[in-house]
């Protein structure tokens, strides 16, 4: 039997989490129930996040977006300030799931699952965003890179929760851009994906450039090398095929049953020929 | 509150008069949209006990036994079975019996039961069958085709690995490659493939105070059921009952004992206890039945004026552990495996071999969904060795009635492969094919696709194919058909309510229809082989015919005329038309004795009149002579950078005889096509040593409603002359087209097309080479 303590305020969940320190944190439960059927985790006391309103919602100011951890996919996908601010995270959110995980599954579920395949974290790292993490005593900040640890492994600590994620608005005329390689259209693990964000001048030379890769090592990846190689040269295809030789360097994927190794790192360098600007031939 | 009461009032629809040809609406859609269908899985039986078989966890091993005391220590277990209990053959099997209901000494595969357990409730079930411990001592293991066929491989039954070889062979291909101007050749590789079904495999089984041991369960034939029953656990097949619910699903993977003998056991040892057994998705899939997996080697050769001359095949099925229907389903690949075309010269072989997989088994399409990948492949490679377009090599081939088939069976029935042909020529989508590619946007390429199919019908010669139907005129003056084949979803109880009502001129609310039931309905074989809207519809057709009559003869008693000529049947009466007086069929009713108002005919396929001196090997089922026949056409997208493939248009043109009813004949083939897209695209168990490694559906992928498109469906309506109404059945031809269609259209696309299915990105990828021009194109 399972218990399952459902705050409804924060003094409610510090108290709870007080008295139940070994208590496994979930909100929409999306990966939750799925391991638990699993037999992978099977935690006696369970405290359930998704009655709390303070984490919750999405809020604007000059800098960017405050998205509460408490958000669930479809809220997030039907925020107007998100897709007008933030399109490359309205383009995953798509592509997360199907319509039951987007209406049940959280932002913070998908951060804290810390897996290199959930959906939100590659725009999410291109965007360079902070978590919030509260607890009893206060809140501390961190960039999303640096509070995910590994696979399934983040920097939260005991009495610690995610409330939210701060995005800064991408510099006017960024491009944006994400895509997932899935086995079907629909309720995929992705295989490999990737987001973008870059910058360009009126002459259409790369001023800023981000990349991040998802399902293609321990945690999302960021390549350096392949955003300072872009810095001053057009989007052609010949340039993003020198750059996708690089990622393919830096990315570091596995063989698992859905893909091998082999096609993950074609198509980790591949994915940077959608973003040429004109559709001339790639080039290999 | 409000919001809600502001709605219509939802009901269920307003009974139409059922007549054949229209598109009335299924008899069990409105129970199944609003939940309220029993299926066998909704039975909960009060008192109910759980049964689950333990199983054995290695592909091949030597059983030394089994330790079951500490699961039988666990309160709440009632009793842990193994082998040793079992009276009887302890053998399952449709044709050969050499499946144990539990094993006693050699585990041939990695889902085989080693125990039986019952425990009160299904938590202590888990429990226990994690403590029954099978002592097991790995044996080298058979894990595909060659290393079975190998003289030195690990022997799984008694007889050998080769559970069945046979040759079916016309005209002279020894001298037949001479002349032939263009020669093609290919080895394909097939997966194997799952069923599906949303309903897991289950049942409920009690003893009841009768001594008859009652079943319901999810199955596709409950007659055949008694007889595996009671053959395996030496029972009277007449002691025992099976009822039959609506299937949630099964395609083939309930024709069979799948939970039968084991709840039967169960139940013979709980003192009259209900027993109710349910897989799980995961046992579901481990312990199932699957599509064989498949290796084709072809060989096809053409002379100069593109006539199909001489082929020579190679069919490799994979049956897995047990025999299964594993030679019944060479069998139908062996006789499709010239595809639906004349081909005068044929040497075609086949082997169904045991492995330590999974069980191969029926599934819709039955060998002849694997084998038409291969001959359509060699087609769309004659076509381009020859210089010809892909459609007009198919019409200029194209079977027709009067020919010999490539297993040399002269078609004396119903052949539209033509028609269907010409149909898809004259499509919008055919005509502008030219199109798709030309418009391809950067970096992706368009390919478009055709495939010709076709799939027998029924048991083939040396099974008689036979139905029994039952209706009778109930108390109320409402009509009772008592269906004795399954209807697992295709809707064909729907199509017996619509020829009772066609004949009894009833509307839908008149006509009440019983799931099979042992006890109730008369013997009419199982649901599968396209057969089921056919036989029973036919012994269905003369029922209600009898019936009829019958009841006029009896009016005219009650309205003193003189003879019936001038009565009719109408909604709820019986009218007198000379002088408009009407006889309400409730009032009719309870003038005549039960037994007078039952109506009960049988029907009998019919079976090829020809012995064609080839297919010696096949005791049942060689030849066939009734065949649904199709023509397939797939708009197909490539993503260059990813290999990712999306099926974007997709056309079935289907000839099944005259169409009982559009919108059921259009759904079947469209659930048919949207499978098929999925056996194309991306369904295939991955096994490793036996293994199933992914056995559920986070990674067994099925296709999404996203990965199937609209799907046109157009009939060509030939008349079957022996079908009810003219009709002919399509539950499998529709699964045969997609992979060779969409590898067509990849071909078409890339210059080229894995031989291996499925066409998932991996493969496509590496076929992706130079850019085509269409990548030049401006965004």
């Amino acid at each position: 039997m399972t218990q399952v303590l459902i705050p409804t305020s924060l003094p409610e969940l510090w108290s709870a989490l007080r008295e139940q320190p070994s208590a496994h944190l979930y909100a929409g439960g999306t990966d939750l129930l799925v391991k638990r059927r699993a037999g992978l985790l099977d935690p006696a006391i369970l405290i359930h996040l998704g009655r709390i309103d303070a984490l919750r919602g999405v809020t604007a100011d000059d800098d960017g977006l405050r998205l509460g951890a408490g958000c669930t996919h479809r809220e997030l996908l039907e925020d107007a300030q998100v897709r007008a601010v933030l399109p490359v995270l309205t383009q995953a959110l798509q592509t997360l799931g199907s319509p039951p995980i987007r209406a049940m599954g959280t932002l913070g579920g998908n951060l804290c699952t810390a897996s290199p395949a959930g959906d939100t974290l590659p725009p999410l790292y291109v965007l360079d965003a902070e978590v919030e993490l509260w607890s009893a005593g206060g809140e501390r900040r961190l960039l999303l890179r640096d509070f995910i640890l590994g696979p399934g492994r983040t920097a939260l600590q005991s009495g610690e929760i995610l409330a939210a994620v701060r995005v800064r608005r991408a510099p006017h005329g960024s491009v944006q851009h994400f895509e997932k390689v899935g086995l079907r259209n629909a309720l995929a693990c992705s295989l490999v994906s990737l987001a973008a964000l870059v910058q360009t001048n009126p002459a259409g030379r790369v001023k800023h450039a981000a990349f991040a890769w998802g399902s293609v090592g321990p945690t999302v990846i960021r390549v350096p090398e392949v955003e300072r190689h872009l810095i001053g040269q057009p989007l052609s295809l010949s340039v993003l095929s020198e750059a996708a030789v690089l990622a393919r360097r830096a990315v570091a994927p596995i063989d698992d049953l859905r893909a091998d190794a082999d096609y993950r790192r074609q198509v980790a360098g591949n994915l940077l020929l959608r973003l040429a600007e004109t559709g001339s031939a790639p080039e290999r | 509150m409000t919001e809600r009461s502001a709605r219509p009032e939802l009901g269920p629809p307003q009974s139409p008069m059922l007549e054949i040809g229209a598109s009335v609406p299924r008899a069990d859609a409105w129970a199944k949209v609003i939940g309220a269908e029993h299926y066998a899985i909704d039975h909960y039986p009060l008192g109910l006990l759980w049964a689950g078989a333990r199983r054995a966890g290695l592909a091949h091993a030597r059983l030394r036994g089994v330790a079951i005391e500490a699961a039988r220590a666990l309160p709440g277990v009632v009793a842990v079975l193994t082998a040793a209990d079992v009276p009887g053959t302890n053998r399952q099997g449709i044709v050969h019996k050499d499946q144990p209901v539990l094993v006693e000494d050699h585990v041939r595969h990695w889902g085989d039961p080693v125990a039986l357990v019952l425990a009160e409730d299904r938590e202590t079930l888990r429990r226990a069958l994690a403590l029954v411990e099978p002592d097991l001592e790995p044996l080298p293991g058979v894990f595909d085709i060659a290393a079975a066929l190998r003289p030195d491989a690990p022997t799984l039954h008694p007889g050998g690995n080769v559970l069945l070889e046979a040759e079916i062979s016309t005209g002279d291909t020894a001298s037949a490659w001479d002349v032939c101007a263009a020669i093609v050749e290919g080895t394909f590789d097939l997966p194997f493939q799952d069923h599906g079904f949303l309903e897991t495999q289950n049942g409920v089984a009690q003893v009841e105070p009768d001594g008859i041991l009652t079943l319901t369960v999810s199955t596709q034939a409950p007659f055949r059921d008694r007889f595996e029953i009671a053959h395996a656990l030496g029972l009277d097949p007449l002691r025992i009952r099976v009822i039959s619910p609506y299937l949630g699903g099964a395609f083939g993977g309930k024709d069979g004992a799948t939970v039968q003998c084991l709840l039967a056991l169960a139940a013979l040892h709980v003192g009259g206890r209900p027993v109710k057994m349910v897989w799980e998705r995961e046992e579901c899939m481990i312990a199932g039945y699957k599509r064989h997996a498949a290796r084709l080697c072809y060989r096809l050769g053409a002379l100069t004026n593109g006539t199909l001359h001489a082929l020579d095949c190679q069919l490799y099925f994979d049956t897995g552990a047990y025999a299964h229907l594993g030679g019944e389903v060479m069998e139908l690949g062996l006789e499709h495996a010239g595809g639906p075309y004349r081909i005068a010269h044929t040497r075609m072989r086949g082997w169904a071999v045991y492995t330590n997989n999974p069980i191969g088994g029926a599934m819709r399409g039955f060998g002849v969904c694997q084998a038409s990948f291969g001959f359509e492949r060699m087609l769309d490679r004659l076509a381009a060795a020859l210089g010809r377009d892909r459609l007009d090599l198919r019409r200029q081939n194209a079977l027709r009635r009067g020919d010999r088939n490539a297993a040399g069976v002269t078609l004396v029935h119903s052949t539209g492969l033509a028609a269907c042909l010409e149909t898809l020529s004259r499509h919008p989508l055919w005509l502008e094919r030219d199109r798709w590619p030309d418009q391809a946007p950067p970096l992706k390429r368009r390919g478009v696709g055709v495939a010709a199919v076709f799939n027998a019908m029924g048991y083939g010669r040396g099974l008689p194919d036979a139905a029994i139907a039952k209706i009778a005129l109930t108390p109320d003056g409402r009509f009772r058909v008592d269906s004795a084949v399954s209807d697992m979803g295709q809707g064909n109880a729907s199509a017996f309510a619509q020829i009772a009502g066609q004949i009894l001129c009833q509307r839908a609310d008149a006509i009440e229809l019983v799931q099979p039931d042992t006890a109730r309905a008369l013997p009419s074989g199982s649901s599968s082989a396209g057969r089921t809207t056919y036989s029973y519809g036919n012994a269905l057709v003369r029922a209600c015919e009898a019936l009829r009559a019958k009841l006029l003869h009896r009016a005219s008693l009650l309205l003193m005329v003189d003879e019936p000529s001038g009565l009719a049947l109408l909604p709820g009466r019986v009218r007198h038309l000379p002088t408009g007086r009407d006889l309400p069929l409730a009032r009719l009713a309870a003038m005549l004795p039960e037994t007078d108002r039952v109506s009960i005919e049988q029907f009998v396929m019919p079976v090829s009149q020809e012995v064609p001196d080839t297919g010696k090997a096949f005791v049942i089922g060689f030849p066939h002579v009734l065949f649904a026949y199709a023509a397939h056409l797939a708009y197909v997208e490539i993503d260059t950078l990813t290999g990712k493939l999306e099926v974007c248009r997709y056309l079935a043109v289907t000839d099944g005889g005259r169409v009982l009813n559009p919108r059921n004949f259009d759904q079947q083939i469209q659930g048919a096509v949207a499978q098929g897209i999925g056996y194309a695209l991306c369904e295939e168990l991955r096994l490793q040593e036996g293994r199933i490694l992914n056995p559920d559906f986070a990674r067994y992928l099925l296709p999404t409603s996203l990965d199937v498109p609209d799907i046109a469906s157009l009939a060509v309506a030939t008349v079957e002359d022996t079908g009810p109404f003219g009709m002919k059945g399509i539950g499998e031809v529709g699964i045969n087209g997609p992979l060779p269609a969409i590898a067509s259209a990849v071909e078409a696309a890339l210059g080229r097309c894995p031989s291996q299915s499925p066409l998932e990105p991996r493969r496509l990828v590496a076929e992706v080479a130079a850019p085509s021009a269409s990548d030049d194109a401006p965004r």
